[in-house]
């Protein structure tokens, strides 16, 4: 029995070392719904600041782009060349999806790994990127499921479920596993990752408040970039393969 | 097994900060760690953003310098080409008014000998008909003539006597002789 407080003790020193708050939310009550509100937060935020962004860009279009409207454009020019490339020729309906889903899932990240959310507090867990939550990777996830069943479904009618019996009938267990798996991997990938990186900076900062965590912080950018580009390149890709093969 | 248990008990039950505030550790808030961030990404994320986008400028001004010049040199050739067309056209007003008067100078002289060549045929035509005239005339007073001469052959053979006879004979004998002498 001496055990037990001594660990209490040591646990609640640790605690006050780190700080490290994992599966703390701040809840509203929202009808019937529990939503974890410190999400719904930053995603306000990091759309305030796409919106604005782009606003202030593109308010005074010029035929040879200044600073601004270049930025954009060149933003632009590389998520459509993105979904040629994983899509097709048909690329064009899908250009702002995939676009929406990159840039919110990249600012999202880098929100996470560079603006300093902790300086607020909240009564109940802690400010952090939006795809911090499995919540939002879910929905993410989820509605680049329903795109592709909407491109697959508009470009070739009933006839794109032939695609659960295409090589042959056998596979239909797993073809239909595969819608599930999709939005699951999509989803559970961002969540990891990004959860991952800034716990590791958190862990580390309470460790060691400075300089060591820079190195991992700046990993932590580099995976969040690559994590956004993965997400909207499977959805494109998940687009793409559903809308190919029509004759 | 209970130390376990009770551990997440209190983890559960762990204090909240409480409401809504601002948290002014340094330290904890990581503000060092990311100014430091921060500002290296923009240290180095600047130079390589401005030449991305100063690239793209200069790509799209050139492509702009280009179409402006290919625009200026197609004008250049509209216009060329109906300097040219004005020229053509020029000329072919040129050459449709020759062919116009010589055509006229053809259509004269061809009137010219037309109406030369009918007035001769009028006048032979009124030649003929004057023939033609001439010749029924002499027709008609053959006929008349012979008609006269039966008359008179029928007459003269109902009508002669043989003292008539030798008279007549006489008489022509003596015209003969008369012919005869004078030749």
């Amino acid at each position: 029995m001496n055990i037990i407080p001594c660990s209490i003790k040591t646990l609640k020193g640790l605690y006050d070392i780190s700080g490290v708050e994992v599966g703390q939310h701040f809840y509203w009550q929202i009808g019937g719904f529990q939503i974890h509100a410190q999400v719904l937060i930053t995603s306000w935020v990091v759309i305030t600041i796409l919106l604005g962004s782009v606003i202030i860009a593109v308010r005074n279009p010029q035929t040879i782009p200044t600073d601004g409207q270049n930025f954009f454009e060149y933003v632009l020019e590389f998520i459509r060349d993105l979904s040629k490339t994983q899509i097709g020729e048909e690329y064009g309906p899908w250009v702002p999806f995939i676009g929406t889903m990159f840039l919110f899932i990249f600012v999202s990240n880098w929100s996470g790994a560079l603006l300093p959310w902790k300086i607020i507090q909240l009564p109940h867990g802690e400010l952090a990127a939006p795809t911090n939550d499995i919540n939002t990777t879910v929905a993410l996830a989820l509605l680049t499921s329903a795109a592709y069943f909407y491109a697959g479904l508009s470009k070739k009618g009933l006839s794109y479920f032939e695609k659960y019996i295409k090589p042959t009938p056998i596979l239909l267990p797993i073809n239909i596993l595969e819608d599930f798996t999709k939005p699951l991997s999509l989803s559970f990938r961002l969540f990891g990752n990004i959860l991952a990186d800034e716990l590791v900076v958190v862990v580390l900062v309470s460790l060691v408040p400075l300089v060591v965590p820079i190195p991992v912080m700046f990993l932590g950018l580099f995976t969040s970039g690559i994590q956004a580009l993965i997400f909207a390149t499977l959805a494109a890709a998940y687009i793409g393969e559903s809308m190919e093969g029509h004759h | 097994m209970k130390n376990v248990t009770h551990s997440f008990v209190f983890l559960a039950h762990w204090p909240s900060a409480g409401s809504f505030g601002l948290n002014t550790d340094i330290l904890a808030t990581n503000l060092i760690n990311l100014t430091v961030v921060v500002g290296v990404l923009i240290y180095f994320g600047k130079g390589v953003l401005k030449d991305l986008l100063d690239n793209r400028k200069q790509r799209i001004l050139s492509t702009i310098r280009n179409s402006e010049e290919l625009r200026r040199g197609t004008i250049e050739q509209l216009e060329k080409a109906r300097i040219r067309l004005q020229k053509v056209e020029l000329e072919a007003d040129e050459y449709r008014m020759n062919g116009y008067s010589e055509i006229e100078r053809e259509k004269a002289n061809l009137i010219n000998a037309t109406s030369i060549s009918l007035e001769q045929l009028e006048k032979s035509k009124n030649e003929t008909l004057y023939f033609e005239k001439q010749r029924a005339m002499n027709q008609v007073r053959q006929r008349v003539f012979q008609q006269a001469v039966q008359g008179a052959l029928g007459t003269l053979n109902s009508c002669l006597n043989t003292e008539l006879h030798f008279r007549t004979i006489r008489a022509n004998i003596s015209i003969l002789g008369a012919m005869e002498w004078k030749s």
